[in-house]
């Protein structure tokens, strides 16, 4: 059985793709990202629109598809994200 | 002695769940995450809970003299800090607690009507035991599956809490016996073990950033 995934969990692989594990400089496709965060085209898309209308995506075109790239304000995401999910699983938790 | 004990303990209880609290509080504001926003409330009430008992020795001893604090004022701050507890467990779904029926949760209620502030002091802390013993549990078990060493030390902490908690409402029974004052000094090695690994997460670069607010 898979393990179940917070919404914030789905959030941090998306931005952590996005920051460190990029196909090419213009950034992720939503392919790549759907394989790369395991998750669904119709969650993937409800998520990269906020994600992008809270200024923690940039979303680019190239060769006729969208590209996404992680923002500074996304990179501080990430770094708290990161130092929180720690603080979390010292109390046995996920955020 | 003992009244050093409890001061020191009421002290650092205080401080410490202020300090997790606050750190609680800057990640929920960072992130957004439900479970922060839990851990903030468990631990700002633990926090309130000591301090409020505390107060309650500092007023003792300096305004009314009497040689020993008012009762209810313990009760409250045990009470707060029972909140706080309740809050740690419900954060590893503890919903098993609360019976399913109507009947029962509105009876559930009525006993705390008809007995007096000891009486409730007692209860309180033995729920305070129960929550932090499941608390340990869960937290423990949690580090088969991150591999976390700071698991460990909280889980460390919330039994030590749970066996000092244990043991100050066991002191009633032997109330000449040290049994309080190790029950004290147990619960302060409890809040300590659970400050260590909280402290050692870095906070130096986060910044709150209200944007971040609606994710």
């Amino acid at each position: 059985m898979g393990e179940y995934r917070t919404q914030m969990k789905i959030i941090g692989d998306i931005l952590s793709t996005t920051q460190d594990d990029l196909q090419d400089e213009n950034g992720a496709t939503v392919t790549y990202l759907i394989r790369k965060a395991n998750i669904s085209h119709s969650r993937i898309s409800t998520i990269l629109k906020t994600l992008v209308s809270q200024g923690l995506l940039e979303r680019g075109d190239s060769q006729g598809s969208n590209r996404y790239k992680i923002s500074q304000s996304g990179r501080e995401f990430l770094q708290a994200y990161k130092s929180f999910t720690k603080f979390a699983d010292n109390f046995g938790l996920n955020i | 002695m003992e009244f050093l004990l409890e001061n020191i303990l009421n002290l650092v209880g205080f401080l410490v769940g202020l300090a997790i609290g606050i750190m609680a509080y800057i990640g929920f504001r960072n992130t957004g995450s439900p479970t922060l926003f839990r851990l903030t409330i468990a631990f700002f009430s633990i926090s309130l809970g000591f301090f409020v008992i505390w107060s309650g020795y500092m007023i003792e001893d300096f305004v009314i003299k009497s040689g020993a604090i008012e009762r209810g004022i313990q009760t409250v701050g045990i009470v707060i800090q029972t909140v706080g507890y309740f809050f740690i467990a419900f954060s590893h779904s503890i919903k098993s607690f609360f019976p399913k029926s109507n009947y029962f949760r509105s009876v559930g209620i009525l006993p705390f009507f008809l007995v007096s502030t000891v009486q409730l002091e007692h209860i309180f802390r033995s729920i305070s035991f129960i929550l932090l013993v499941y608390g340990a549990i869960e937290t423990i078990l949690s580090y088969r599956d991150n591999k976390n060493k700071g698991a460990i030390s909280v889980a460390i902490g919330l039994a030590l809490l749970a066996f000092g908690e244990f043991l100050g409402w066991y002191s009633f029974v032997f109330p000449e016996s040290m049994l309080y004052s190790i029950s004290m000094a147990i619960k302060i090695g409890g809040l300590i073990a659970l400050f260590i690994p909280v402290s050692k997460i870095p906070l130096k670069r986060i910044k709150f950033d209200d944007d971040l607010d609606k994710i």
